[in-house]
């Protein structure tokens, strides 16, 4: 009986299944998502999944060797604000901490509108209202030593007050107490003496990080998805055990890899935002057999444009992350997003007559006018129509025909407003949206000390391949890779379906140098059995787990922090010249050469151990055999597409990219469709089939590879 | 005394007198500018490349931010680029310190007309400036201006400003309370050549650095303000390869030309008017118990703007600023309420804004006078009232007054500047930073931001509690949001916090204040709104804390600690700060909008319910009535409020005559122009009972009540603690319905303002 690997992904519309069996064939399903029990979706897809290969749901599942998940049942609790009833127990005297929001409005990097025109902004709705937060007395320094003792009776009354107030979690965070714990972890005690129904969350369990604002507002949202979340999990888990999955239930998580139930259930947290993650530990996989090490990896859909990075074969992450303006400790695949989408709304500043796309979207409803849903105002979409970057008569592998008329007549009211020919001015919004996408590319690289040159792009979602490759010759990327046909539209579930279990353990310890080599080892040792205890628990084997350990460090007296890699989990004295070589090499990389300060003061401050789990992973099948030879058929029809470069429509060839074959090479301009996207190759590029059956797209021909 | 218009046989050139830019920039012809530049750059080109440049001067602000060495810069976000033509009109500066950027034109415009002919201004040249005579907000603040060269021409300047942590003066932090003139104050560099062909003079690099305390620190920001401007260079650079010198320019000149266009049209839609404010600075120097009057005036004549500062104090000891300076707050105001659909492309607007100050007054001081404190004084005393002028002069187009906002939290800032060993053994000074956690005030359409920041840096951040106790010997009692901090209004302001803290692993701690506003608000309410609270401090000597501390019996307010008070002056010097000395300090919130009694009752509710108000301040300022649930009895309410509009109106007298006439201009949310047989005539806009003839002040036609300033806010104090004047808070009724049409903080001896003064019919 064969084996499978499965990942499964949890999307507004749909429920994505992938399968993968031990010779790597891959076998997708998809149901309808069931918003208020997504489980019934996920069984369903599964069911769907199991009739593909031949097999009644029970013996799937009992075949199924590790099951991958991605829930987004916390994600959707933030967006319908439909999360539990909260309670906050602090310190005395610092229950304002996630009202005060560190005095800002927690808008950095987001909308620069929002920012600059203050009147339209404000600060989110709080997570938890100041008539359940009960500050008690109690207070360790910044040694991490107590000054003032816990007071019980404190807590007890304010754990008695919060549940008669109606509370169905509770969330303990206090000042310092990634330094010395007792005291939370006291309340969690009292709460589970004389509350024992109550979902409790520490700041010290789930984010023993420097600064009380960004982990109390961790521990706030936690508490706020967890009931939630533990529901959901549980119920799944208990629903896929009783049909015959054995192995334990892995949840994909934010950082990367993913989780067991148990860990989900203390850290639901964890699972948010764990979609567009998994798209990039797919490229991570699919890099690592492309011998890709250096990958950014762009979704491009309806609304937004995520972008991931991938250096040297590790996600780049982050370790504050932001939601609704708040702003939280988790470290997380660095995913970052802008507003221009196939929906972005294209209009004229009326004051300066200047053309703008975006960041107002037509979403999903009324969307595009071409999708006929009664959207009225024209959008990125509606120009690709146009242009013939998409067949008006055959969208959507033929599910969908397109109003091209209505989109030529919303981009020509506004090209008669501007003087402009229409097909200047859909092109023109295709520009302006491909490099404002280019832009964020860039940003992306540069701000991590990274040149975007370095790097291929790998293009996911729906409207991602008709954009990429000018946004990529924009950012001087030259290579794009579009994942192969089908696989590419379910990625995120083949993402799961490639994760490894992963533990992120931190801790705070701020020393400075001249360091003390015993101090480093007892932290990096704790982290190491934290890790080691969690794997255990997991029933990883020991043969089957890694180790990798991080120091972010930064020059004393400064504000910026640089994560160290350091590749054994004890150091000894001799090591610590290396220590501060990397910190130099790491520091200079992201800042520039001379920025590093020589003989300056050097601090430790967050400790970090990244245990995992490698799981057996997908393998792709490749075409042991390549041909130039174009068959007979696969190019299906030519039609009048517009290009920039030559300022003219041209009647221009259509592919179908089920019927190319590996070693294929078409030179642009072309379109290769397939049922979820269209591949805009333009003048001056080529497009090529490699052995997985990828396109690959060469940006710039004339340039020198 | 005379404005500088109206001054002649004085030479504006940033020596002695400030340096106020002639309309033509003398500029050596051994520089050449690039001054050509394509007309007619088509939309799409258009739009990258905007976008483009707004991009690299955000990149720059962003390399500037990695790499600063400086806590205070990098928390208050104390920086901002700038990118300007090559005759430095702004296209482009960022969402960082407002105040930068305003006086930002002025040093480029110095440098090209006295540096172009010697040393001259070359390509890989930086020049480095912090003289506040010839643009600087403060010495700290210092700019490193790179001009842009494309084949052989200047095209045009990349700039930063960062504020640093030291560059000498009497003072730790160089911000000088006592100081008695600029020669007390740090470092003083009219723009000098500090990097040439891409190197770092080390010579004046050295003298830069002599003076500082920190010169290791502000050596580290120099390197990131270069790294900074090396960056935005290279990516212009780029730019240019791409498109063309023609058209880059192009863009750059239509971005300006477009916000001119946006402008004229904003303009097009108000009426002419004129404008008026004031407010007052406390103590300018240890000892002093004066208040010193601030008045700014805005007359709009056309497209025409100008701003004059007529009734303003003399400049005397530690407190004023430049011309630069209150050009730059007013900058401020500008840029954010009328140029932000531009993205803060004011250099369009500016070609037809004047600034016409009286030079030797508080905010155009004339050398040498002290101007270390600028930003938190005579800047911040000079912006706040910007706001109001300009938000009154949108007030009448319905569809800008969505973009008035009232004055914003810390509107003075409450300073402790304090120093010792740290809990490492090491020296240290710090000007404690919370108060930039501000509060935004509040809209014509909603309330305020509670602890929103301060309007002036829009994306700024205060530290983590955590983050200072781990770099100073303090233990944080609290910090929280304050009920009733915010004033009240309509829609209320934005709520400030109050901050509390001991020493903690140290012995003592020495302290210096440095404030205003303590005695009276500087965040007042506009059109009925009232002020918020004032700053405060609050010093316990002797405290029983540590007893407190050691039987586990925290504190929520300072109130519950038992100590001796010791009330602080608003330059106190060098007092100590021992173990159980508790040490509270509240800063100013953000100023209400329209009658509290106007106030939703439902809004009101949420404001209890939330603690944004207390019992007391909704039944003596919002005129409603709280139920013992603690939720307000609206019948009751309604009954209540309608009380006491007819008690005022029988104290004043009755006055019956309304207007039929339509209604030409709303002025403010109380206060139309109707049409009338003798002209226009000012109207209460509830009831529009004739408030006399539009060329009088309407005040004259309200029933006026003057009351103690301490009920306008219910955290208000006594004045009298801090100065010697009399202060009141002036009510003005509509003698129909008695309906509050505006309110003014004045001290007792100033005449009413006329505030509001439109050329309507």
């Amino acid at each position: 009986m064969p084996s499978y690997l499965c990942g499964l992904d949890i999307g507004g519309t749909f429920t994505d299944c992938v399968l993968m069996d031990d010779s790597g064939r891959l076998t997708i399903s998809k149901a309808p998502s069931t918003p208020g029990n997504f489980a019934d979706g996920v069984l369903e897809a599964l069911r769907r999944a199991g009739e593909r290969v031949g097999l009644e749901l029970p013996a799937l599942l009992g075949s199924i060797t590790m099951l991958a998940h991605g829930t987004t049942a916390g994600t959707n609790a933030i967006i319908q604000r439909k999360g539990a009833k909260v309670g906050l127990i602090t310190t005395r005297g610092h229950n304002d901490v996630i009202h005060i929001m560190r005095g800002s409005r927690g808008l950095s990097g987001q909308d620069i509108k929002l920012i600059v025109h203050i009147p339209e902004s404000s600060k989110p709705e709080p997570i938890i209202p100041k008539r359940l937060i009960r500050g008690v007395s109690e207070r360790v320094d910044c040694f991490g030593k107590v000054v003032v003792a816990l007071n019980e009776d404190e807590v007890r009354s304010a754990i008695l007050s919060l549940v008669d107030a109606g509370i169905e979690a509770l969330a303990v965070c206090f000042l310092w107490s990634f330094l010395a714990p007792e005291h939370e972890a006291r309340v969690k005690a009292i709460a589970a003496e004389i509350a024992p129904q109550l979902y409790v969350t520490c700041s010290h369990e789930l984010a023993p990080k420097w600064g009380e604002y960004e982990r109390t507002t961790a521990v706030a949202l936690n508490a706020y998805i967890g009931p939630l979340t533990v529901n959901y999990v549980t119920n799944l888990d208990r629903r896929l055990k009783e049909m015959g999955y054995k192995p334990p239930l892995q949840i994909t998580q934010c950082a990367g890899g993913t989780i067991a139930v148990r860990t989900a259930r203390d850290a639901p947290l964890l699972t948010l935002d764990s979609g567009p993650v998994s798209g990039v530990t797919g490229s991570l996989y699919l890099g690592k057999v492309m011998n890709e090490p250096n990958i950014i990896t762009t979704d491009m859909g309806g609304t937004s444009f995520d972008v991931g990075v991938i250096h040297d074969g590790q996600a780049m992450v982050s370790y504050k992350s932001l939601v609704h303006q708040y702003e939280y400790f988790l470290p997380k695949v660095d995913v970052q997003t802008m507003g221009t989408g196939g929906g972005s709304k294209v209009w004229i500043d009326k004051t300066t007559g200047t053309l703008r796309v975006g960041p107002q979207s037509a979403g999903a409803m009324p969307g595009p006018i071409c999708y006929r849903r009664g959207g009225e105002v024209p959008t990125t979409t509606d120009a690709d129509v146009v242009l013939g970057y998409l067949d008006a008569d055959n969208f959507a592998g033929g599910t969908m025909s397109l109003d091209r008329e209505g989109a030529a007549r919303g981009l020509q009211a506004l090209a008669d407003e501007l003087g402009m020919d229409l097909y200047e001015l859909a092109s023109g919004v295709a520009q302006i949206a491909e490099f404002q996408m280019a832009d964020l590319v860039r940003k992306a690289t540069i701000q991590k000390g990274l040149d975007p040159r370095d790097f291929v792009l790998f293009a996911f979602g729906g409207a991602g391949p008709v954009h990429m490759a000018v946004t990529a010759r924009e950012a001087g990327i030259k290579r794009v890779v579009v994942p192969q046909g089908d696989t590419a539209s379910t990625w995120c579930a083949f993402g799961a379906a490639s994760a490894d279990t992963l533990h992120v353990n931190e801790q705070v310890r701020i020393m400075s140098s001249p360091f003390d080599v015993a101090s480093i080892n007892t932290v990096l040792a704790e982290l190491a059995a934290k890790g080691r205890a969690q794997l255990e628990e997991d029933g990883v084997p020991a043969a089957q787990q890694t180790y990798r350990c991080s120091i972010d460090m930064r020059h004393r007296g400064q504000i910026n922090e640089v994560e160290v890699e350091i590749d054994k989990d004890q150091i000894a004295e001799t090591d610590l010249d290396d220590l501060r070589a990397r910190f130099v090499r790491r520091y200079e990389q992201l800042y520039g050469r001379g920025a590093s300060l020589p003989g300056a003061r050097l601090e430790c401050v967050t400790f970090r151990a990244r245990a995992s789990a490698l799981s057996r992973k997908p393998s792709l099948i490749a075409a042991t055999e390549l041909t130039d030879e174009i068959p007979a058929g696969a190019k299906t029809s030519e039609r009048s597409i517009y290009w920039a470069e030559w300022k003219k429509a041209a009647p221009s060839p259509i592919y179908n990219g089920y019927a190319l074959l590996p070693g294929n090479v078409i030179d642009g301009p072309c379109v290769i469709e397939t049922t979820t996207t269209s591949i805009v190759i333009h003048p001056g590029q080529r497009v090529a089939v490699d052995a997985l059956r990828n396109f690959v797209i060469d940006t710039d021909v004339t340039a020198s590879a | 005394m005379p404005r500088i218009s109206e001054i002649t046989g004085v030479d504006f050139d940033g020596v002695n007198h400030p340096y106020v830019p002639p309309k033509e920039l003398r500029i050596s012809p051994k520089l050449k500018l690039h001054r050509d530049w394509d007309q007619n750059v088509d939309p799409i080109t258009y739009e990258v490349v905007r976008h483009n440049l707004w991009q690299i001067n955000e990149e720059h602000g962003a390399t500037i931010q990695r790499l600063s060495g400086s806590p205070v810069a990098m928390y208050a976000l104390d920086l901002n680029p700038s990118l300007l033509t090559e005759d430095a009109e702004f296209v482009y500066f960022g969402p960082y310190m407002q105040y930068m950027s305003g006086v930002t034109d002025t040093q480029v415009k110095w440098t090209l007309e006295n540096r172009s002919d010697n040393p001259g201004i070359k390509d890989g040249d930086m020049f480095l400036a912090n003289d506040p005579w010839v643009g600087a907000a403060h010495q700290q603040d210092v700019m490193l201006l790179c001009p842009v060269f494309w084949e052989g021409e200047l095209f045009c300047w990349v700039t930063n400003c960062l504020h640093q942590y030291d560059i000498g003066g009497i003072t730790p932090g160089s911000f000088c309370p006592s100081a008695e003139s600029a020669y007390d104050e740090g470092i003083m560099l009219p723009p000098i050549k500090i990097i040439e062909d891409g190197e770092i003079r080390r010579d004046i690099e050295a003298v830069y650095l002599r003076a500082s305390r920190k010169p290791q620190l502000v050596a580290l920001d120099f390197r990131a303000q270069m790294a900074g401007n090396t960056t935005a260079k290279k990516r212009v650079l780029e730019l240019i390869q791409r498109y063309g010198a023609s058209t880059v320019k192009g863009v750059m000149k239509k971005i300006i030309d477009n916000s001119e266009k946006s402008f004229l049209e904003k303009m097009a839609r108000i009426p002419d008017g004129f404008w008026q404010d004031r407010t007052y600075i406390e103590a300018c120097r240890p000892g002093d118990r004066r208040t010193h009057k601030v008045q700014l005036q805005l007359r709009k004549e056309g497209n025409k703007l100008l701003f004059t500062n007529d009734g303003t104090a003399d400049q005397e000891g530690a407190m004023n600023a430049t011309y630069s300076g209150w050009r730059g707050a007013i900058m401020v105001a500008v840029t954010e309420l009328l140029c932000w659909d531009q993205y803060f492309a004011v250099g369009g607007a500016l070609r037809h804004v004047d600034f016409d100050p009286v030079p030797g007054t508080l905010n155009c001081a004339n050398f040498p006078a002290s101007v270390s404190t600028a930003p938190i004084q005579s800047m911040e005393i000079s912006l706040y009232p910007a706001y109001n002028v300009l938000s009154k002069m949108i007030y009448p187009d319905a569809e800008m007054r969505k973009d008035i906002m009232c004055i914003g939290g810390t509107s003075q800032w409450p300073a402790t500047l304090f120093r010792g060993t740290d809990q490492w053994g090491e020296r240290y000074g710090y000007l404690l930073i919370d108060p930039i956690g501000g509060a935004i005030g509040a809209f014509s359409h909603a309330d305020g931001i509670n602890t929103g920041g301060q309007s002036r840096t829009p994306i700024c951040q205060l530290p983590n509690i955590e983050h200072t106790e781990q770099s100073f010997p303090i233990l944080f009692l609290y910090r929280k949001e304050l009920p009733d901090s915010g004033g009240a209004g309509k829609y209320r302001g934005g709520l400030s916090a109050e901050s509390c803290f001991i020493p903690h692993n140290t012995d003592v701690i020495t302290q210096d204040t440095l404030s205003s506003g303590n005695a009276t608000p500087t965040s007042t309410g506009m059109m009925g709104g009232y002020p918020s609270t004032t700053n405060a401090y609050t010093f316990l000597r002797d405290s029983d804390i540590l007893t407190r501390m050691a039987d586990s019996q925290m504190v929520e307010d300072i109130s519950e600690v038992s100590g001796t008070d010791e009330m602080l002056q608003l330059r106190q010097e060098n007092f100590l700060q021992h173990k159980s000395d508790v040490y509270a300090v509240r800063w100013t919130g953000g100023g209400g909008f329209g009658d509290p009694m106007d106030r939703a009752m439902e809004d009101i509710n949420e404001d209890l319910e939330h603690y944004a108000i207390t019992a007391e301040a909704a039944g003596s300022i919002y005129g409603v009535v709280v139920g013992a649930d603690g939720k307000l009895d609206e019948a009751a309410s309604i009954a209540r409020r309608a009380e006491l509009r007819a008690a005022r109106v029988a104290r004043g007298g009755r006055k019956t005559a309304t207007l039929e006439g339509p209604v030409l201009c709303e002025a403010s949310v109380n206060l139309n122009a109707r049409q009338h047989s003798d002209g226009a005539h000012w109207a209460c806009a509830k009831c529009a009972c004739d408030l006399g003839h539009v060329s009088h002040n309407y005040k004259d036609g309200c029933l006026r009540e003057d009351h103690p300033v301490a009920d306008s806010n219910p955290l208000i104090g006594d004045p009298s603690r801090f100065i010697d004047d009399d202060v009141c808070f002036r009510q003005f009724f509509c003698p129909g319905c008695g309906a509050q049409i505006d309110n003014e903080i004045a001290v007792t001896r100033d005449e009413v303002l006329a505030d509001i003064h439109v050329n309507v019919g």
